[in-house]
Formats: structure tokens, sequence, C-alpha cells
């Protein structure tokens, strides 16, 4: 058996064409042998098997063999390599062997979809929501955008009259009681748009055009329940760790962090987003059990929800930075232009048929509940 | 420009990896490290770099990763351990938490030093090792120093900081004993940026334009202005690694980049589209692809023969440094 390569000496670039084979007579020694003439060495080398520190065998690349102080035989004859391992001791290249087994292939392709689907399902959600509600100090300001940093990038002072704020203020006041553990804290400020905005430090924020949108206090509680709900799951604090935990993943199943780049950063975008609607939809469904508790109709949380969508609908048509903001911002906004897939919001039409779906089935709760 | 050098002969690089092969290795790999809960991925890890390192092939001789999974795998542990330490301190007391990342932070430089150190040590072409050393100013004052000069001068000095980055990464390389050398400048970086913004603000007047004249085609304004910023993305990667290429020199040799901005956008997008359809499985093939089309690309004008190159003195560099810089994750 001859194993024909390139032998480099280890101390220059230079290489010579060689062949490496079994001697016959003595066992456990191979020899290489230089087929150029010109080698100022010797004809050839004989080398102990057990000295040969053969690189394991991986897809076609050449097969490094080493021995000595630095020399090296390289050869593209993989299969003259293993013939040669399994000659001295049993078994060769056992992972090459699993990585060309077609079925174990397919067992790997189809065991990582499915772990990757449940985790990105149910084990990040389950273990963010976990991590937010027992660990107290995830709950702090530090996670998330404060309203200090917003004050200095978009919000300005509110334009509102201090009464009209008043007249808000004393609108929520009553209500403010019943979610004491929240601490939550009413603020007016301008720019954003029309939103609203609920901060991990407790702080509800209504920007002026919001304000000023909203046709009756009925639309305001409801979307100040929405925020509420918000607050109530911890939602922010639970974003940026299912955001972390996402590309944890990414990077632990990959193996490396050099792949964490454009073409990965895409599909984390999307889940992150899709993580994002599921919020939203919660904090819908907070926002309508708090206006069945204090007996308003969630047909005004419909109404508001339309007219937020007409104002964005006309905003983009001003201008195209509307579709960035209601993006960017976590705040009470529907945005229908960008599909579904790329929105932080579920669409409009959704949202106005799950409080459809919520009255339907209360009213049909109440009628069977008065006739007891 | 003319050339004065002696005979040059042109090597072309080449990529022998296949997407589908290398998928399997991956997928394989993946599915291992998760069985053994992470403690593969020091063999994975191994296993990836020397597939790309091994069809990288110039002069029809292939590059080499020689690194030991083992050593890789130690440094790992320590460093995650040393990561969960971190939090978990910082977590019970700021205080100590902020000392701690104030500690590692001036330590950084020095990792950063130990990780280009061990990358090159295990890095061979032709059987010869590549080196890297550098001292702890240099790598500090690139970390640091260099950036926050680029933002407080409000981007005027950001092309220098490109060239201090590379001159950094360049000049303190070396194949065995020949040193690499790196000639590019303010001037040639600042031209990039200066046709980027150029560019990138007529063509924001176009699109503004078109949304305030012709208000029926405002819908597509969000396309074009991601369209556009796509486009200066790519350009800005095919001149500065063209740049790159052409400014670094190995004693005699040197090299040539022909990247185009048809041929990268060709490439990063069948692939992010592919990757899309796939739920990811496409990376693999996506990353072979990507190694093809930069290898296509790439030349060596090489001085006479490559095979005069000698070995350098051995030392023992640990891969802890390495993977300090991989877990607190600062990408250069």
């Amino acid at each position: 058996m001859q194993i024909t390569g390139n032998y480099h000496d280890g101390k220059t670039t230079a290489s010579l064409q060689a062949q490496l084979a079994v001697v016959p007579d003595q066992p456990g020694t191979v020899r290489v042998s230089f087929l150029s003439t010109t080698n100022p060495l010797s004809s050839s080398l004989d080398l102990l098997f057990s000295d040969l520190k053969i690189a394991s065998r991986l897809g076609n690349i050449p097969r490094e063999i080493s021995f000595g102080d630095g020399q090296l035989f390289v050869t593209d004859d993989n299969d003259a390599v293993d013939d040669l391992i399994r000659r001295y001791s049993g078994s060769a290249s056992r992972l090459h062997r699993l990585e060309t087994n077609i079925p174990l292939i397919l067992f790997s392709v189809v065991f990582t979809i499915m772990l990757v689907w449940a985790g990105v399902v149910y084990g990040i959600p389950a273990s963010a929501k976990a991590i937010a509600f027992n660990l107290p100090g995830f709950t702090s300001e530090k996670l998330g955008s404060s309203l200090s940093v917003l004050d200095r990038t978009v919000f300005e002072v509110s334009a509102l009259p201090a009464s009209r704020q008043k007249e808000i203020r004393e609108l929520i006041a009553p209500y403010l009681g019943y979610y004491q553990q929240l601490d939550p804290k009413l603020v007016f400020r301008s720019g954003m748009q029309a939103n609203a905005l609920a901060l991990p430090s407790g702080e509800i924020v209504l920007t002026d055009d919001f304000v000023n949108l909203v046709k009756n206090d009925q639309e305001l509680l409801a979307v100040f329940f929405h925020e509420m709900g918000h607050l109530q799951h911890r939602h922010i604090v639970r974003r940026a760790l299912q955001g972390t935990m996402l590309s944890l993943m990414i990077v632990f199943i990959t193996g490396d962090v050099d792949s964490f780049d454009l073409i990965t950063g895409l599909p984390t975008l999307i889940l992150d987003l899709s993580y994002s609607r599921e919020f939203e939809r919660e904090a819908d469904v907070f926002a309508l059990e708090q206006l069945a508790r204090f007996g308003i109709s969630p047909r005004h949380f419909a109404a508001v929800m339309a007219r937020l969508e007409d104002y964005y609908t006309e905003q983009s048509k001003k201008s195209e930075r509307a579709d960035q903001q209601t993006l960017q911002s976590d705040g009470l906004s529907a945005k229908r232009s960008v599909s579904d897939f790329f929105s932080s919001h579920p669409a409009t039409e959704d949202r106005i048929e799950l409080i459809l779906q919520y009255q339907k089935n209360r009213s049909e709760n109440g009628l069977k509940g008065q006739t007891k | 420009m003319e050339n004065n050098r002696a005979i040059q002969n042109q090597l072309n690089f080449e990529f022998r990896g296949n997407g589908m092969e290398y998928f399997k290795i991956w997928i394989v790999n993946i599915l291992l490290t998760i069985l053994t809960l992470g403690i593969y991925s020091a063999w994975a890890t191994v296993r990836n770099r020397r597939y790309f390192y091994s069809n990288t092939v110039l002069d029809n001789t292939s590059f080499s990763y020689l690194a030991d999974p083992i050593n890789i795998l130690k440094a790992r542990v320590i460093a995650v351990s040393a990561f969960i330490v971190y939090s978990v301190v910082s977590g019970l007391s700021p205080v100590a938490g902020i000392a701690i990342l104030l500690v590692l932070l001036l330590l950084f430089p020095y990792f950063l030093n130990k990780s280009l150190a061990f990358n090159h040590r295990m890095s061979a072409y032709k059987n010869i090792q590549f080196r890297f050393s550098a001292s702890y100013k240099q790598a500090f004052m690139v970390m640091y120093v260099w950036p926050l000069l680029g933002m407080l001068t409000l981007g005027i000095l950001y092309p220098l900081v490109f060239v201090k980055v590379n001159e950094y990464m360049v000049k303190n390389s070396a194949y065995g004993t020949s040193k690499f050398d790196f000639n590019a400048g303010y001037k040639d970086y600042g031209i990039i940026f200066l046709i980027m913004i150029g560019v990138g603000l007529l063509f924001g007047a176009i699109v503004w334009a078109i949304s305030v004249f012709v208000p029926a085609l405002a819908f597509s304004v969000p396309v074009l202005m991601a369209v556009i910023y796509f486009g200066l993305i790519v350009y800005f990667m095919v001149e500065t690694s063209n740049l790159f290429y052409r400014s670094t020199i190995l004693g005699e040799h040197g090299f040539t980049a022909n990247l185009t901005m048809a041929g990268l956008a060709k490439v990063i997008i069948t692939n992010a589209f592919f990757i899309l359809i796939t739920l990811g499985l496409y990376l693999p093939a996506a990353k072979v692809r990507m190694a093809k089309y930069m290898c296509s690309c790439l030349v060596m004008n090489a001085a006479g023969s490559l095979d005069t190159h000698a070995a350098a003195e051995k030392e023992n560099i640990s891969a802890l440094g390495e993977q300090f810089g991989e877990v607190f994750d600062f990408g250069m």
C-alpha cells in the first residue's frame, strides 16, 4: 500500500513529493520515501506508526500526518490513510462516519428543527416569564428604556393645557389604586406621534397627539388598561430576556459567534417581533378584562383602535418615517401597510376581531348568568 | 501605476468546499453539541474551522487549522465560569459588578492580543504557522482610543480608525519569519466614506423628491430607502475589502481583490433568501458560497516562489484569550 503526498520539513515552506508505505518486514514501522532525486537529506525516513499524529478525517480536506519536530506529510488519499489506521488500531474516522451517515443526518435535521421550534415557541417564552416574575432584580429600570433616556431623545414637554392634564389624572386616579403593586405613574409628553407607552419603571406615558386623538374618557381608559396589561405581565423585561435567550440559543446551536451576523439577525428580528405581537394580544386581553370589570363597553376599545389605525394611515401618507416609529415604539399603535410578519403589533383588524369575539363570548356568558 | 517589481506570479485563491458536504458535518456537529449539553461545541468549532481553512487553496496547497479541541474546551469552561461569577456578583452588588467590569475592560486589550496570537499560531500554510504579536498599548489604542476619537470628531477621524485597526491587525502579523505590512492611509478610507455620504445624500434627496412631488409613488419610499441602505453597505464592504487586500504586503508579495457590488450583492441576497425559506438550514451552504465568492476574487501577486519562507521560534499560547474574547463579545 502506497500513499502519495507531500512532505514538509517544518523549517521552510518548501515541499517534496513523497510516498508513505508500510514496511513489510518490520511491524509497526512506516516509511516515507522521497520521489525527488534532489532531496538533500536522505532518500527515505523510517517512522513508528505510534509516533504519527494523524488528523481526523473531515469532508474531503487533505489529510495531515505530523511527526517528529514539526514534520508533515499531507495527502489527498483519505481512504488509504483510513486503511493504514485500521491496520494498526481497529477503527478509523468515527466522526467522519457519523458525518456521512445519511439516516443520522436526517435524524439530526428533524431533531434540531423540533428542538429549536419547541425552544422558540415554548421554552424561551416560559423561562423568560419565570425569570421575570421570580427575580425581583430584573424589574429594575436598567432593562428597557427609561424615561430619562426617552426625554433626551424623542420626547419634549407636553403642550397640553394644565387643566386637561388635571382632568385626565382625575379620570385615571380612581383606577390607580387597583394596581398599586405595579406602582403606575401617569406622565404626559409630546413627540412620538399618537402613542401610549408603559415603561418598566411603572410610568405610563401618554403623548399629546394621542390625548387629542381620543374622543371620550372610555377610549382613554381602554388604552390605559392596555398599557397596564404590559406592566402587569412585565412585557418589556420579558421581551429583553427573550431576545437575549434567542441570541444565546443561536450561538449555542451553531457553535460559534461568527455566524451571528446580518443573515441570522433577520430571523432573530422576525421572532422578536412575533413575541412582541403575542405581548400585544396579552395586553389587549388584559384591557378587555379590566373594561369588563369596571363596566365599560369594549366597543370603545375597538373605536380607539380603529381611530389609531386611520391616524397612522394618514401619517404614513404624510411621511415614510411613521413606518419606523410604529415599529420601534412599544406603545399602542397599529399599522397595516407593513405585513403582519414584520410588525411589532398584530394587525388592527385582528385586534378588533379579538374585541368583538370577547364581547360576544361575554354577552353569551352574561345571558347564561342572568338565568340563575 | 507602474509596477517595478520582479516577475510576478499571479496565484489564485480557491475555495474547494461543498455546500452539501459541509451541511452534513454542520448538522451532525449540532446534534452532538446538543446531546453533550454543549461540551462537544469545542470539537464542533475546530471541525468547522478546519473545514474552511483546509478547503481554502492557494498555489495548489491548502491552509490548515491546528487547534486542539481540548484546549478550546478548557478555555471555554474558564471563560464561561468567569462570566457566571461576574453575573452573580453584579447581581448581588452592582458596585462590585462595575469594579469587575472595569478590570475586565482593562484586560480586554490583553485578551485581544492573546486571542489573535492563538488564532494566528493555529493557522498554517505549507506547514509554516502564522504569528501575531502586539503590545498592550497598541491593542488599547485600537479598542478604545481611536474609536473614541472618531466619535468625538463627529466621524472626521473615522477613516483613520479603520487605518489604525487594520495596521494593528496586519503589521503585527507574520507568516513564519516574514512580516506583513499595510500601506493604506487616511485618504484611501476617507474617499470611500465621502463617496458613501455623497451617494447616500443624493439618493436620499431623490427619494424625498419622489415622496413630495409624486405622492402616488409614496408607498415605494420605505422599499427604496431599504434598497439604498443595502446598496451603501455592499459598496462599503466591497471597497474596504478591495482596499484592505491591495494594501496588504507580505515581504515581496502583494495581493489583489476584485470584489464587485453586483457579485457580492447577488451572494448576500440569494443566501438570505435561501436561509429564510429553509428556516436556517441553508446557513452552512451559504457560508460555503460566501467563501467561494471571496476566494474567487482574491489573487496573490507572488514575486518568485513561495517556498522560501522560514518557520519562526516555537512559543506556547493558550486558547484562553480567544475564549474570553468570544464570551464577553468584543468584536473587531
